[in-house]
């Protein structure tokens, strides 16, 4: 299956390898060095060659070429001195915070001890010190240890500490795994692969890219996958042939041409085959737009049932027929093929119904793109499609999923948790944007009675374009960056946290005028917890409230922390709803840009995805586990009621989560003379 | 290496582990003059040494001499300006030569040395020696004077300098009365010279027998940031005119042999001035930057020329043949943190996907704060470069003062 994005990477294929080449000629200079060097003045050699190393291994290829020099790397003395001198003794559970280190080095000779050891689990570097089979073995948990190294984009912990040194072991892991065999690892990629399938990403790229890899594995006879690879039928099936008439693969003119001999009943089967597959898995084959196409001028009836639509869905492809047939042969083609779940899911939303949004989709059918967009677009998903149609993909895909935009590897989240906002509460203004950005490059939006233009504007908070990002996101994100890093700006000289003001103000008028933090913005201390846990109880928890379920989505503040519980920065959210969840615990259910929410933030707070009433999208964590890791939040002022009557115990548990964790050196000094009990 | 008795026996005077692996590598026996902290690191790893402490020159200084005498020693080589006046007082000793002492004394002391270069007949600029900012303040007020400038003119600046201490350390740049006050006072005494306009560069020239066996041009794109060699075709064309001069230097401070680091600008009609003249290896890495382009190693250069028992047939065929031997050119750069507060080393993209870009020895930063830079201070770290053309290079390096390597 070729993918737009292979036709991109083959047009720099010359240019990368000649940079590998010299790379490679400077990394070699100085492995030379290194291994000429007499023990006391190896260590002044390292740097460079670890330095260097990195630099490969950034490359596409550095791996393959690295792996071939690990005798020659070892013999120089590389790992002399340290604890990967002795493989035989290296823990596997050690090798996932190696990889997570912010420091180069040791990310680096850490991926450098992986490539020895894959070098001698091949029988290509016999090693005095461990066997082939040791190394093999080693290597097979240190993969399935390290699983979430093989899928999409680095996580925020990631990116904070690591920038763009995340890719290293990323690479490290692709390379291992065509090594070492996926077979060995396949089965905890497929539960991987559904638990990210879960929360319905827009973006589905890089897990396609697994199942891929997974159907590869499974096609290729000379891999033996044993018992493992059994749950992969479903994934595999889904993109590549969901169907009876296209089970085998057959390619698109051929199912095409068998489309048109079909009667009713061969249609109807075809329908519900692609229909059960797409809202099984939320992937969309590329045979499924054929089909779509085809029925376009047979029956609606059929066409219904090819989207999968409930009788919500069906009214509303009825009540807007035309614009529906139109957004089909705009928008859905095999190379844009999960519109088609796009377009179902907008249909089940309703939301064409709200007046604006059908004339929106007209405007977005016939919107003429600049030529800044096309060519944005053309470079992040290639021309096999126009960028017209890649948008108009881009665009049902996020009314149909608000909660599946992802921020990418950017540090962008305000900008992706507005646009889903906008998806899930505001369509037609969503479109309004997309609209400006795409066809005018400029975005203007009010700051406090002052205009704000994207193209005025210095810079954002991204230094680069992001280009990881679905189509709506890698128009409309570089502007909303920009204003809301210049809204920012302009509240410099404020005291205070700039949110309270930026955040109504950027993400629309629903977002409470009423804010509270519990951090000191000079100091960094914590600050007045109590009442802001008490209020933060009496604006959203049912019992608190006076059991008012929460009417727009609010931005909200969290401090992100690691599995160890430690700070890793601040995060923008949404919060979406609070309710009983079905063991009646009361849970916060909310947005995370972030492009995977299922997190570990440690201590016993393992934010869920699913199985707790979790929504396709939505995070969730228990409400006082949330409490804990909650710095800001909105409210209405007209609104605000009296400070809860949470129990004293409920309290100490919340204050306790956040004093072992975030809040950990953020307690102000106590009260000395109340202490010492006078 | 195995070791030839027939050769000389080498001390290196002060700590520097790139010398001691040249060294290592080179068929002279040797021996390490350091601290006894690198007694323990010495012995661990099989080095020759012998334990010193270069405080001050005292009554004890005989000792080290004598010991190095009785080992059989010929000729001991400093490594960094303040083992200078040492290797003079103990080379007096092991070659029977009282006046390579007060030879060593002349290059270690700036006010001195220009003096006597202007006694040789050396051009240098206006030049005073300042015991407090009283000095400082009439010395650049009669250095404007003589530039004929009115009061409300922009003053020409003036240039600070310890009088003892290697390259930029201490070096400071005064432009108005008001910057004298920040001086602090513990630096005083200093040498004050005039400001020259022109094209600073650097020459590092080995000499035997009293000529010079090899002689580079290191060409500065920015005082105390960035250096490259060999020089670029613009500079090298004066290259004439530079033996001259430093065939003159020579013959004013009667060297015979070892490694000078001569600085000098070449003003716009083609004037030599003298800056200052080192006789030890220079800072900012050169050696290995000619090492890069040249493949010689610039410290066993060095043991070669002051080796006694050297012949000159050895030394004609280890030296290249300058400008036309050298593979490219090979430069490095000094960072700086730019911002007040940094958190993290982060080299540009830029620069690492540079293909002149080589290596680099910074490291991440160990303080959130940095230190007001008063005087030229000290970088942080230095990348390294290499490629063929010499006006890429110094538009690449010039480039790197406008990145930020420290965030």
């Amino acid at each position: 299956m070729t993918t737009p994005r292979d036709t991109t990477s083959s047009n720099d294929a010359p240019a990368a390898s000649d940079k590998l080449a010299g790379l490679l000629k400077k990394l070699d200079d100085a492995i030379n060095l290194l291994y000429d060097a007499r023990d006391f003045a190896k260590p002044g050699k390292l740097p460079r060659v670890l330095d260097t190393a990195r630099r490969v291994l950034m490359q596409e290829g550095g791996c393959a070429a690295l792996d071939e020099r690990s005798q020659r790397l070892e013999d120089a003395g590389v790992f002399l001195g340290s604890d990967w001198a002795t493989p035989q003794y290296l823990v596997p559970s050690l090798t996932t915070h190696a990889l997570k280190s912010a420091d180069p080095n040791t990310v680096v000779i850490e991926a450098l001890s992986e490539l020895r050891l894959v070098a001698v689990a091949k029988g290509d570097y016999p090693h005095a010190l461990i066997s082939a089979e040791q190394a093999h073995h080693y290597l097979t948990q240190v993969m399935a240890l390290n699983l979430w190294l093989l899928f999409g984009a680095p996580s925020e912990a990631e990116r904070e500490t690591q920038g763009r040194l995340a890719q290293v072991p990323r690479h490290l892991f692709r390379h291992l795994a065509e090594r070492i065999g996926y077979e060995h690892i396949i089965d905890r990629l497929i539960d991987e692969i559904w638990r990210i399938l879960q929360q319905r990403p827009i973006q589905v790229e890089p897990v396609k890219q697994m199942i891929t890899q997974i159907a590869i594995c499974q096609a290729n006879p000379e891999i033996d996958l044993g018992a493992s690879g059994q749950g992969a039928d479903r994934l595999v099936s889904s993109l590549f042939g969901p169907t009876r008439a296209c089970r085998e693969d057959p390619g698109i003119v051929v199912y095409r041409e068998r489309l048109s001999s079909m009667d009713s009943a061969a249609l109807q089967g075809e329908a519900t085959g692609f229909a059960r597959a797409m809202h099984d898995t939320g992937l969309v084959s590329a045979y499924h737009p054929v089909l779509l196409r085809h029925l376009l001028d047979h029956s609606d009836h059929l066409l219904a049932e090819a989207l999968g639509l409930s009788s919500t869905g069906r009214d509303c492809l009825l009540c807007y027929r035309e614009l529906v047939s139109a957004l089909i042969r705009g928008g859905v083609h095999p190379a844009t093929p999960q519109a088609v779940y796009g377009l179902s899911l907008m249909l089940e939303r309703g939301i064409l119904y709200q007046p604006p949004v059908a004339p929106a989709m007209w405007r977005q059918l016939g919107l003429t793109l600049s030529e800044w967009s096309e060519a944005r677009l053309n470079l992040a998903f290639g021309e096999a499609i126009s960028p017209r149609a890649r948008l108009l993909e881009g665009v049902m895909c996020m009314l149909g999923q608000p909660l599946g935009v992802g921020q990418g590897n950017n540090p962008t989240c305000q900008s992706a948790r507005a646009l889903s906002m906008w998806a899930y509460n505001d369509p037609d203004y969503l479109l309004q944007m997309v609209a400006w950005a795409a066809r005018d490059d400029e975005i203007i939006m009010h700051f406090e009675g002052q205009p704000i233009s994207s193209m005025e504007s210095i810079g954002g908070v991204a230094q680069s374009l992001p280009m990881d990002l679905d189509p709506v996101s890698l128009i409309v994100v570089p502007h909303l960056d920009r204003i809301y890093a210049e809204m920012g700006r302009r509240c410099v000289d404020r005291e205070g946290d700039p949110h309270r003001w930026v955040n109504p103000e950027f993400h629309g008028w629903w977002s409470g005028r009423g804010f509270r933090i519990n951090v000191d913005v000079a100091s960094g201390q914590l600050d007045d917890l109590d009442d802001f846990l008490r209020h933060f109880y009496a604006s959203y928890h049912p019992y608190y409230n006076g059991n008012q379920p929460l009417i727009h989505p609010q931005p909200a503040g969290i401090a992100v922390t690691d599995s160890a519980a430690r700070f890793i920065g601040w995060h923008a959210i949404t919060v979406l709803r609070v309710s009983l969840d079905p063991s009646d615990v009361m849970r916060v259910y909310f947005y995370n840009p972030n492009n995977d929410s299922g997190q570990d933030w440690g201590e016993e707070v393992k934010v869920s995805t699913a199985g707790n009433g979790e929504r396709s999208g939505e995070a969730s964590l228990p409400f006082e586990q949330f409490a804990s890791r909650l710095y800001i939040f909105h409210y209405d002022p007209l609104e605000r009621g009296e400070l809860a009557e949470i129990t004293q115990e409920e309290l100490d548990r919340v204050t306790g989560y956040i004093h072992r964790s975030w809040g950990a050196d953020r307690v102000p000094p106590t009260d000395l003379q109340a202490d010492q009990g006078l | 290496m195995k070791k030839d008795p027939n050769k000389g026996y080498i001390a290196l005077l002060g700590w520097s582990l790139n010398a001691i692996e040249a060294a290592e590598n080179f068929d002279r026996r040797y021996v390490v003059v350091a601290p006894e902290w690198a007694e323990e690191y010495c012995q661990k790893h099989d080095i020759p040494y012998v334990p010193w402490n270069f405080e001050r020159l005292n009554d004890r200084s005989m000792e080290i001499a004598e010991t190095l005498r009785d080992m059989g020693v010929d000729v001991s080589i400093p490594l960094f300006e303040e083992t200078v006046e040492w290797a003079g007082a103990i080379n007096s000793v092991l070659l029977d030569n009282p006046r390579l002492y007060g030879q060593s004394l002349l290059l270690r002391d700036k006010a001195l040395m220009k003096r006597r270069a202007q006694l040789g007949g050396i051009r240098v600029g206006i030049f005073e020696e300042a015991h407090d900012k009283e000095d400082v303040v009439r010395f650049l007020k009669r250095v404007n004077q003589t530039l004929l400038k009115l009061d409300g003119d922009p003053n020409d600046p003036i240039h600070l300098k310890a009088f003892d201490k290697a390259g930029c350390l201490g070096h400071r740049v005064i432009r108005t009365p008001d910057e004298v006050d920040t001086i602090p006072d513990e630096e005083f005494p200093v040498l004050m010279e005039s400001h020259l306009d022109g094209w600073e560069f650097a020459v590092e020239a080995w000499i035997h027998n009293g000529k010079i066996a090899f002689l580079n041009i290191s060409e500065y794109v920015t005082l105390g940031y960035s250096v490259f060699v060999p020089a670029s075709p613009e500079l090298e064309h004066y290259r004439k005119q530079i033996t001259a001069q430093i065939e003159k230097l020579i013959k004013t401070f009667d060297i015979e042999f070892g490694l000078i680091h001569p600085e000098y600008f070449v003003t716009s009609d083609g004037e030599m001035y003298f800056g200052e003249v080192a006789y030890r290896p220079p800072g900012f890495k050169v050696f290995e930057l000619l090492e890069r382009v040249y493949g010689f190693n610039a410290y066993q250069a060095s043991i070669l020329v002051f080796d006694p028992k050297t012949t000159s047939e050895e030394v004609s065929a280890f030296f290249p043949k300058e400008v036309v031997d050298a593979d490219g050119f090979a430069g490095c750069f000094g960072v700086y943190p730019r911002r007040r507060v940094v958190s993290k080393l982060e080299i540009p993209e830029e620069v690492e996907d540079d293909p002149y870009f080589e290596s680099h020895e910074l490291t991440p930063p160990l303080e959130e704060t940095v230190t007001k830079r008063t005087a030229f201070g000290t970088h942080w770290g230095l990348i390294y470069f290499k490629g063929d053309e010499a006006a890429r290079m110094k538009e690449l390096l010039k480039h790197m003062e406008e990145l930020d390597f420290y965030v």
